[in-house]
């Protein structure tokens, strides 16, 4: 029994489980983090990394075999033969889409951490407010002054590279030296910028690659294969930088395997006692036990397991007394931009292949614009030289066509809009009591949808798109209208919100469960607005933030 | 005559006796193994001799001697639905029925001139049925794929570095150019 005893529980290992695991253990409690998957052993278990495009058999392909094996992963990119270990088997853990929702997932010691897009944004004050400017859902339970310093702690430990660009929305932080824009992004954003008079920028994106070595972590070395795991430890991932600072402490304990399926209630003490784990190899049950619990399952998992932790006092789960457990969902919209290609720089090229982007931060609905729609979006994209010269057709095939095989194609500059989507009470996630997963666990339903306000977003991330980079002197601009599917943005938020009121929300200013103040749910969960940038980067400070609450309400002896 | 020799005999007429009647009929079973079709013996070879068509040898390896062929066909197996077989099988079909009619030949067996026209014919897309069309795009598609992710032209001519160190964002095309290049 005694070895089921901690300080402290964390449930998930992903971004916000392994920043949760850091905090708490360097701050000596003894913690143990539960993870539902395998175990995924830095560098060692990153079997691809090291390999050559042609060791590949289909190229990085997809098979018949592996659609047939992944009906919603197969549904973008995710789904293909170089990394797809990391993705979570759709058979063995079904959902129900009550309206069609891409839910991709990483069922590991890791999460998404190890494949995640990095990009690393700040949320404003713009942002902060805005949802009690526009009267909607319910305000932001703290204001960017208290964010700050915790962004700035978060940036400081997982090393963030950027410029500092002095834009209102898209607040600066503390960075590494940014990455380089190649030839034709510099031009490109020289001539937004005139055309536009700094209304409209594109600045290089802020990604969680280090450009300077860090601690034992060496410098990125421009592969751009990330989503293989770093045997140079790169990038931001648990087991680059949360994890092995957690073990370092020796107060971590990790248990792969661990799906864990209650959050056990005590009634009397209104608080949480610990967690029932259902062995994912065995199928036995283990009970563990702790003063305080760290819910970081992911967005719709913690959501599923609060539910899950249903008891005679909160029949619809735990910390539902409001009724918004579950619900206002939200993900980022994307799919929509636009690309074409660049002349005039044939005898220019770039060296080496660069995990990170261009961005255009937020410029709608600002300094007094009012579109049609509230909020706003923002472009990530890149220029690059890919493919070959088709122009000449007796050069399709034969020697010649063998020549220009090998010449560097034409430069194309594209970009992708990532829209805010807004918090919808009935855009939602339930239990779904008739299906079961492989473990005999009752599945999410998912009920999302976007609504007219995303809608008419993205008619101006089109148009806008077409009109910048033609504005830009980009030729034969295209427009790209993908039809937007929910979750398919990979940023699911918001099941179980922030805010002042326990009428109108599951957690307080402190991701603490108001219905039980001994858990703490800090991943994309507590998102009580999306806003348009990359979310990663403020779960983690929300995080650090919530720890270093609940260490101290545990001394004053508060919970 | 011993027993033994009689054996011996029967055993060369027996094996002699199945392969011929194959042999004349051109119906034998392509080298090529593959899991969700088949092909004949034929039908490989117009396939290599379209790839050899599309990147020919000249002073560097063309795509038969890297082996592509056997990528295309691997990818076909694998990657594409039944449907998308039975096309690209069917294409292949009609592209031999085309240059029967005008060459007297399979693709493989007719020359590099006969070749070249039928397929730039081809690229224009115009006058062939859809299976051919469908056919010829992925075996390009995938022609294109195999040979420029080859070991190969990834080590000599688009020279791949599995650690390139550094990023530059202004290169001039000329550094990049490629060995073979600046011997020619």
């Amino acid at each position: 029994m005694a070895d089921n005893n901690y300080d402290a529980i964390v449930i998930g290992s992903g971004i916000s489980g392994g920043w949760a695991a850091k905090e708490l253990t360097e701050k000596g409690l003894k913690t143990i983090m539960l993870e539902r998957g395998r175990n995924i052993e830095h560098v060692k278990d990153y079997v691809n990394a090291n390999k050559a495009p042609w060791e590949f058999p289909h190229r990085g392909g997809r098979t018949q075999q592996m659609i047939h094996d992944y009906p919603v992963l197969k549904r973008d990119y995710p789904l293909n033969e170089t990394n797809l270990d990391y993705w979570a088997s759709d058979k063995d853990s079904p959902y129900t889409e009550v309206k069609r929702f891409d839910w991709f997932r990483g069922y590991h010691v890791g999460g998404r951490s190890l494949m995640w897009g990095r990009q690393s944004y700040r949320m404003s004050e713009i942002d902060l407010t805005a949802n009690a400017r526009d009267g909607i859902a319910v305000d932001w339970p703290l204001r960017y002054a208290e964010l700050d310093p915790w962004y700035t702690y978060v940036e400081k430990f997982i090393g963030v590279n950027g410029s500092r660009d002095g834009i209102e929305v898209l607040p600066d932080g503390h960075y590494m030296p940014a990455m380089e824009m190649n030839v034709v992004e510099k031009d490109v954003a020289k001539r937004l910028k005139e055309h536009y008079k700094g209304a409209r920028q594109m600045i290089m994106g802020r990604s969680a690659n280090i450009t300077e070595p860090l601690k034992s972590r060496t410098n990125c070395q421009y592969r751009n294969k990330c989503w293989l795991g770093c045997p140079f430890g790169a990038y931001f991932s648990t087991q680059s930088s949360t994890l092995p600072a957690a073990v370092a402490t020796g107060n971590l304990t990790v248990r792969p395997w661990s799906i864990v399926t209650k959050i056990l209630y005590d009634k009397d003490t209104k608080k949480a006692k610990g967690v029932e784990v259902l062995d994912a190899e065995t199928n036995q049950t283990y009970q563990f036990y702790a003063k305080v619990v760290f819910v970081c399952a992911s967005t719709l998992n913690s959501a599923w397991l609060l539910m899950n932790s249903a008891t005679d006092i909160w029949p619809d789960g735990l910390g539902s007394s409001s009724g918004e457990l579950g619900h206002n969902l939200m993900d980022h919209h994307l799919g929509v931009g636009a690309s074409g290609h660049v002349e005039g720089y044939d005898d220019k090229y770039y060296y080496g292949r660069r995990p990170n982007g261009i961005y255009v931060p937020r410029f709608r609905n600002l300094n007094g614009e009012k579109r049609d729609y509230i909020r706003g979006f923002g472009y990530q994209g890149s220029a690059g030289r890919h493919g070959w010269s088709r122009d000449i057709a007796e050069m399709n095939i034969g020697a010649d066509f063998k020549d220009a095989l090998t010449e560097p194609g034409p430069w194309t500059m594209g970009i992708g809009g990532f829209g805010e989507m807004l918090p919808y009470h009935d855009n939602k996630v339930t239990l779904d009591k008739t299906k079961k997963d492989k473990w005999g666990l009752n599945i999410l339903a998912i009920d999302c949808e976007l609504k007219d306000n995303e809608k008419k977003m993205r008619k101006d991330m089109l148009n806008d798109a077409i009109e910048m980079l033609e504005a830009a002197g980009v030729k034969n601009v295209k427009g790209l209208e993908g039809d937007g599917s929910p979750g398919r943005g990979i940023h699911e938020m918001g099941t179980a919100r922030m805010g002042n009121d326990p009428k109108t929300s599951v957690l307080n200013k402190w991701n603490q469960v108001w219905d039980a103040k001994n858990v703490f749910v800090t991943d994309g969960a507590a998102m009580v607005s999306a806003s348009c940038q990359n979310p990663s980067l403020t779960y983690m400070a929300l995080t650090a933030r919530a720890v270093d609450y609940a260490v101290s309400e545990l001394k004053k002896q508060n919970i | 005559m011993d027993r033994r020799t009689v054996i011996k005999n029967l055993t060369i007429l027996t094996a002699g006796v199945t392969l011929l009647p194959s042999c004349l009929q051109k119906q034998e079973k392509a080298l090529v193994h593959l899991k969700n079709f088949s092909l004949k013996a034929s039908q490989e070879k117009s396939i290599a001799s379209v790839v050899d068509t599309i990147i020919p040898k000249t002073d560097s390896p063309g795509a038969l001697a890297l082996g592509v062929h056997l990528f295309v066909l691997k990818m076909v197996d694998e990657c594409y639905s039944k449907k998308d077989q039975q096309n690209f099988i069917e294409g292949l079909d009609q592209l031999d029925e085309v240059m029967q009619k005008n060459y007297g030949h399979s693709f493989y067996e007719c020359n590099i001139k006969q070749r070249e026209d039928t397929l730039l014919a081809l690229e224009q897309q115009k006058g062939f049925p859809t299976a051919l069309i469908t056919f010829y795009k992925i075996l390009k598609y995938r022609t294109i794929q195999g040979f420029t992710t080859s070991k190969y032209v990834l080590s000599n001519e688009l020279v791949y570095e599995l650690v390139p160190g550094r990023y530059n964002g202004y290169f001039p095309v000329k550094v990049v150019n490629l060995p073979s290049k600046k011997n020619a």
